[in-house]
């Protein structure tokens, strides 16, 4: 149900207006007594009014004035640009199909020309008001004229959507007399007491009908909003399998003779302060093999990594591989990166490199910390030169199946520079033949190293 | 208490024959022992009462309270797991704060720092102490170790299906899985590919997937010295495993390795012999089990565990189980073709013994390849439906099957009897822990659901979306499926203070008679009124409360869902990052992060870059199978697969979503909000043509509501191929292809019939009938009336007439066009073609004023 514009009490009192027109009550009167309630709404009734007063046909003559007299009184408080019906009056005052007395009517409501004797027309009744209307006393002013006086400190159009803005009056005749026959004509009037023919109806029932039905809304183009498909269903129906089940465990470490592995964790403190006997070397490595979890528990930390390194290189590279699959294997291997290059350091990544598949970004961290370390320090003895020999020809050999792409270079020519300082003869010879081989370009090289 | 009496008469023993020390300790194992094995064969009440004194000896022992607590848990029935989660989690605290406080000690005690590296990983990696010389290490942090509390506590919250927080304990379990003893680390990596499968994680069940392989299956286990050792100890058979040719679970059933474990396990004392490196493990495991357990005096704590393995996880039952997995993660990959030949050696493997998990994954893989009679068949050969779990899995894979096949009211009878199965299953005594997570009733609501929603009942199905809620909260899918929910209920007038029922209808009040006679024309699809059905948000989600379905609601649904997606989305694209990158990339970005080396893949799982993905679905959406290669690759290429299925599924969604938002936005009134959601789904890429219609459309009202009528006709017009004649919008193609866009492997075996190959790659018309959307030749109508309008308000009176009359044309019943087309000839000053329009349309509705009854035309 669409809402309707009037309550009850609203349709009661228009229509009793509507009907107390033609009698010989002062058009002051009626205005009075129809706005003695307070609760009237204003808007919904002037607007009701405004749409039967569209219709030609459906008021009489003095029904329509009256409406008039509502629309403008309504709003009379204020000033005339205030009344929302401001417009349609000015409009009705200017339609020259409209009757003369009607427009001269509406003129005087708007107090046009004579402000001064603008209540004096209001004494009278609607009948006598036509009856005593003299065309000739009347001038009708242009429209232009009037929307200029009434209209033009009008407030700016208010918000209003679109589509409802050019709504139209929703209310549509549709005669239904035999065809051929005039809808107009007044022989179709239901005459009381007469009987009723076809196409006969009752302008009153039809009336109240309508003010009973009027809406505030009227027809509006429709725009055509489709509402979204579903979402199809695809994969989502929740097919159902067994579970597996998963019992709740005992703890089996419960009571559990905690010095498993002391003396492994024994020999490994004292590792890390210098070398093991063989012997007991030899006993770190059986049980660390025997018990793999062991060397969780063995007491080693990436921090204590470098001592064991230096003190038991073997047992430091035996450790690492076993921890190859531990989520610390990188701290060790950061630690390992970033210790002081020796001997023992190089033997363990050199073991390394052969025994587990060590990260490319660590094995070239390992490199490039060497060749500083190589560059930084003073060919003090035969030993330390052999050592970098034999590092770098192990770290070549080691790399030698590594796609390493630019750092292939460096070390390339960090050998290169090496060897040119190089002592041992022998050594010198076989990187000369080896760089050879490649058939390698010197410049090339030192071009990359610059 | 002839337990007591035993194991106390022993005490003397023990105490002479060890010092005061030893003495207690052997006492505190043997009793420990005792009730290893009263748990074990499920004396719990006996267990119990040895655990009591062995606390007594043992105040506050962490373990001893964990087993006492798990032992009272299963002697009294498992009847509230919440607080048994509440107890363990006391216990963990406990244990973790002990190990923290003795390594305090420890460090303050001897001056050293003595980290032990077992435990948990931030310990480890915080605390640092450089100088390290004396062993201080009587601490040993086995004693507090945590991982079988943690276990337990994911074990509880799996079977409550509560698959996050089970996850959230799991994943730093197996992030160290090294150090943990290798039944515990078996138990962690089976629990943990049993949530990650439940929870549709693909990437992560192919992490533990390949772990599991390679640490219990095949796979090189990169220790290199191997060969030297004495192969005494189970874990050092996965050494040994490694030298065995690989490939054993590489599903060939043609491989002769199958055939050697055929043999192995036909002949269980060949099994030792065999080459099946599993079935050696674990009878190894069993062997060695059994001769220590039988020299007493050789029960070394750590040795302990390796006698009591799971019975249930010997060597064929770990593999079938291993390859039931591999099967439902393809399943859920949705790498059909690969799936299938591993459910094939599944059941070689399992060679004739009874296993429902396999036949029902086989019906599942059927019924995912859309042959639906062969999947019912399958169903129907399982002989174990007495049993109440599987009947309800039974009836509710029926169900699934049945809406497939579009009779919706069959596949509620199944629903409703899985459901029935479910309460009964409830009711069952004794209460066992599994039985929590056999209690599916949840997941079958959310189908039934479905069902619902697909019958045209909104109410009901909501309130089953609502139920579900509860585990699926998390799915964008459930939060669209409500806001679908509530926009029929509104569209059905089913909402308190929503528009009348019939908004497809045009009322007329006939008023007066004769001469007189007038039409009123209600604007009864006019929509203002929704507005004011706007509630509370009085709907609490898992509430016992009905949903009150209406349109806030529905926004609010579309708002999580999308929330939900834009998070999935981007832990998608994280996903995607290789975040344990390959060696190979860092290449390129040389040095820049040399100092801090990523050696996560080392840590067990390649993953190798996503590179691979790419090409694997080309541009027809066609799957390129993935290639069967090794296991590892295998299964990285169907997660790579099902990350591009799972990417297309989510931007289909969005722009649903998107959609519907814009929709919903507009029927409440709010044209701006509208619009961005419109104009987001335009802007979505690869956005369906359908999508992009309703886009526009949407778009374009909510500019006309918002009176900019320019811009909105820029949004129709470009429809527009002349100038009075539309195109149209998609074609009856783009709606098949919406419907069918995973991609299905339609290949039949050996040759069978093709009707369910095509019937599998064609929507099936079932499946039409469920996208109710206009026809293409609609949409046209739908923009030829909407220009029509827009055109009128533009008082371009004679354009929007045409336009009007070809709506009208391919819309006779719309009442919107209708509507359109006599407002535009009562501008147009043609009331007598108004009123004619007025008549000739099927959805007018003539109310006489006065009675108001029904009075049809």
């Amino acid at each position: 149900m669409g809402k309707k514009m009037l309550n009850f009490e609203e349709q009661c009192k228009i229509l009793n207006l509507l009907k107390s027109s033609s009698e010989q009550k002062s058009i002051e009167e009626m205005l009075t007594e129809f706005f003695t309630n307070p609760k009237l709404r204003h808007f919904n009734v002037c607007y009701s009014l405004s749409l039967l007063l569209q219709d030609k046909m459906m008021l009489s003559s003095t029904e329509r004035l009256v409406a008039f007299a509502i629309l403008h009184r309504s709003y009379s408080s204020q000033k005339s640009a205030a009344n929302p019906f401001i417009s349609f009056l000015v409009n009705a005052a200017c339609d020259e199909g409209a009757e003369n007395y009607e427009r001269a009517f509406i003129l005087h409501l708007l107090g046009f020309g004579n402000s001064n004797s603008s209540k004096e027309f209001l004494k009278q009744s609607a009948s006598e008001y036509i009856k005593k209307f003299d065309p000739s006393s009347q001038t009708f002013p242009q429209k232009e004229q009037l929307q200029k006086q009434y209209l033009e400190k009008a407030h700016p159009e208010p918000y209003a959507c679109l589509l409802k803005s050019t709504a139209v009056k929703n209310v549509l005749a549709d005669p239904d007399v035999p065809p051929g026959c005039d809808a107009n004509s007044a022989e179709f009037d239901l005459e009381p007491g007469a009987k009723s023919k076809l196409g006969s109806g009752d302008r009153d029932e039809a009336l109240s009908g309508l003010i009973a039905n009027l809406s505030l809304e009227g027809l509006i183009p429709h725009w055509i909003r489709p509402l979204p498909p579903r979402f199809p269903v695809d994969e989502e129906l929740v097919w159902l399998n067994p579970d597996n089940n998963h019992e709740l465990q005992w703890d089996q470490g419960m009571c559990a003779d905690t010095s498993r592995g002391a003396a492994v964790r024994d020999l490994i403190a004292k590792a890390l302060r210098g070398p093991l006997a063989p012997n007991q070397q030899e006993q770190v490595l059986v049980e660390l093999a025997n018990d793999p979890k062991l060397v969780y528990h063995c007491g080693l930390t990436p921090r204590k990594l470098p001592e064991l390194v230096e003190s038991n290189p073997l047992i430091a590279v035996d450790v690492l591989i076993k921890l190859i699959n531990s989520p610390e294997i990188a701290e060790y291997f950061t630690v390992l990166v970033n210790m002081d290059m020796s001997l023992h350091s190089m033997e363990v990544v050199n073991r390394l490199t052969t025994a587990v598949e060590l990260p490319k970004e660590f094995v070239r961290t390992y490199i490039t910390n060497c060749i500083s370390s190589c560059e930084n320090i003073k060919l003090v003895d035969k030993e330390k030169e052999l050592l970098r020999c034999n590092f770098i020809f192990k770290i070549w050999h080691a790399l030698h199946d590594v796609k390493v792409g630019p750092f292939f270079w460096l070390i390339f020519s960090c050998a290169l520079g090496f060897v040119l300082t190089c002592r041992n003869c022998q050594l010198k010879r076989e990187w000369k033949d080896f760089l050879n081989r490649k058939a390698f370009s010197l410049t090339n090289s030192v071009q990359i190293k610059a | 208490m002839d337990s007591r009496d035993s194991s106390s008469s022993s005490v003397p023993n023990r105490d002479g024959t060890a010092g005061d020390d030893d003495g207690v300790l052997s006492v505190t194992a043997a009793l420990a022992k005792d009730a290893a094995l009263y748990f074990q064969s499920r004396k719990f009440a006996e267990c119990v009462d040895v655990l009591t004194q062995l606390k007594t000896k043992k105040e506050g022992d962490p373990k001893v309270l964990h087993n006492i607590a798990i032992a009272e848990f299963l002697r009294d029935g498992c009847s509230d797991p919440k607080k048994m989660l509440e107890v363990l989690n006391n216990i963990k605290k406990r244990s973790e704060e002990l190990a923290h406080a003795s390594e305090e000690q420890v460090e303050s005690g001897s001056d050293v720092g003595n980290k032990v590296t077992s435990g948990s990983k931030e310990s480890s990696s915080t605390t640092h102490q450089v100088s390290a010389s004396h062993s201080a290490s009587t601490i040993y942090t086995a004693e507090f170790d945590t991982s079988v509390i943690s276990l337990n506590i994911a074990v509880i919250w799996f079977h409550l299906h509560e698959y996050a927080k089970a996850l959230s304990v799991l994943e730093p379990l197996y992030k160290n899985i090294e150090p943990i003893d290798e039944t515990t680390a078996l138990h962690i990596c089976l629990l943990l590919l049993d949530v990650v499968l439940a929870s549709c994680d693909a990437s992560k069940s192919a992490d533990v997937l390949n772990y599991l392989e390679k640490a219990f299956g095949v796979g090189n286990v990169s220790q290199g010295d191997n060969g030297n050792i004495l192969l005494q100890q189970s874990t050092n058979l996965v050494g040994k495993l490694s030298s065995v040719p690989s490939s054993s679970l590489v599903s060939d059933a043609s491989t002769p390795d199958l055939a050697a474990s055929v043999n192995a396990s036909e002949n269980p004392l060949s099994r030792t012999l065999s080459e099946d490196p599993l079935d050696e493990m674990f009878s190894t495991l069993d062997i060695a089990g059994q001769n220590l357990s039988r020299s007493a005096d050789l029960t070394s704590p750590k040795e302990l565990p390796r006698t009591t393995v799971d019975r249930s996880i010997f060597g064929v039952d770990l593999k079938l189980k291993l390859q039931l997995y591999k099967v439902r993660f393809l399943l859920l990959t949705r790498n059909i073709k690969l799936a299938k030949r591993e459910v094939k050696h599944a059941t070689n493997i399992a060679r004739g013994r009874e296993s429902s998990t396999a036949l029902l994954l086989k019906a599942q893989l059927e019924y995912a390849r859309g042959n639906h009679r062969k999947a019912i068949k399958l169903l129907m050969a399982s002989t174990n439906r007495t049993d109440t779990a599987i009947s309800s899995m039974f009836n509710n894979n029926l169900g699934c099957i049945y809406y497939k096949l579009g009779k919706y009211h069959t596949s509620a009878v199944f629903f409703s009897k899985a459901l029935s199965n479910c309460s009964s299953l409830q009711k069952e005594k004794p209460l066992k822990l599994f039985t929590f997570s056999q209690d599916k009733s949840l997941h079958i609501t959310y189908n039934c659901g479905l069902q619902y929603l697909a019958c045209g009942k909104p109410i009901i199905a909501a309130r089953c979306f609502q139920k579900a809620s509860l585990i699926f909260y998390k799915r964008p899918l459930l939060w669209l499926r409500l806001a679908e929910c509530c926009l029929m209920a509104v569209e059905k007038g089913l909402v308190e203070g929503s528009r009348p029922p019939n908004r497809s209808e045009i009322r007329v009040d006939v008023i007066g008679k004769g001469r007189w006679r007038k039409l009123l024309i209600e604007d009864g699809i006019s929509r203002s009124g929704l507005v004011d059905s706007v509630g509370k948000d009085d709907w609490a989600l898992g509430g016992d409360e009905e949903p009150k379905l209406s349109l806030p609601l529905a926004r609010q649904c579309l708002y999580n869902a999308l929330h939900l997606l834009n998070c999935s989305d981007s832990s998608h694209l994280k996903s995607l990052l290789p975040s344990n990158s390959s060696l190979e990339e860092n290449e390129s970005s040389d040095g820049a992060s040399s100092k801090n080396p990523n050696h996560k893949s080392l840590v067990g799982i390649d993953s190798k870059p996503s590179t691979l993905s790419v090409g694997l679905v080309n541009s027809n959406g066609d799957l390129k199978e993935p290639k069967a290669g090794t296991n590892q690759e295998m299964i990285h290429n169907s997660v790579a697969y099902f990350a591009d299925i799972c990417r297309k599924e989510n931007q289909m969604m969005k722009q649903a979503l998107l959609a519907n938002l814009a929709y919903v936005e507009l029927e409440l009134e709010n044209p701006l909000k509208a619009l961005s959601a419109a104009r987001s789904l335009l802007e979505l890429p690869g956005c369906s043509r359908i999508y992009i219609f309703l886009g526009h459309v949407y778009a374009a009202e909510a500019l006309c509501l918002l009176n900019k009528p320019k811009e909105a006709v820029e949004h129709l017009s470009i429809y527009l191929s002349g100038p009075n004649k539309v195109e149209s919008p998609f074609s009856q193609e783009d709606c098949e292809q919406w419907l069918t866009e995973k991609p299905i492997d339609c290949e039949e075996p050996n040759g069978g019939g093709g009707g369910a190959a095509t019937a599998a790659k064609n929507p099936s018309p079932e499946g039409m009938q469920e996208f109710m959307f206009l026809k293409p030749e609609e949409a046209c109508g739908t923009l030829y009336a909407n220009l029509a309008a827009l055109y009128a308000t533009q008082g371009e009176l004679d354009r929007a007439h045409q336009f009007t009359t070809q709506a009208l044309s391919l819309l006779p019943n719309s009442t919107e066009a209708t509507m359109t087309a006599i407002y535009i000839d009562l501008l147009l000053g043609k009331s007598q073609e108004a009123l004619s329009k007025l008549k000739r349309c099927s959805h007018v509705r003539f109310l006489s004023s006065n009675l108001q009854s029904n009075k049809s035309s």
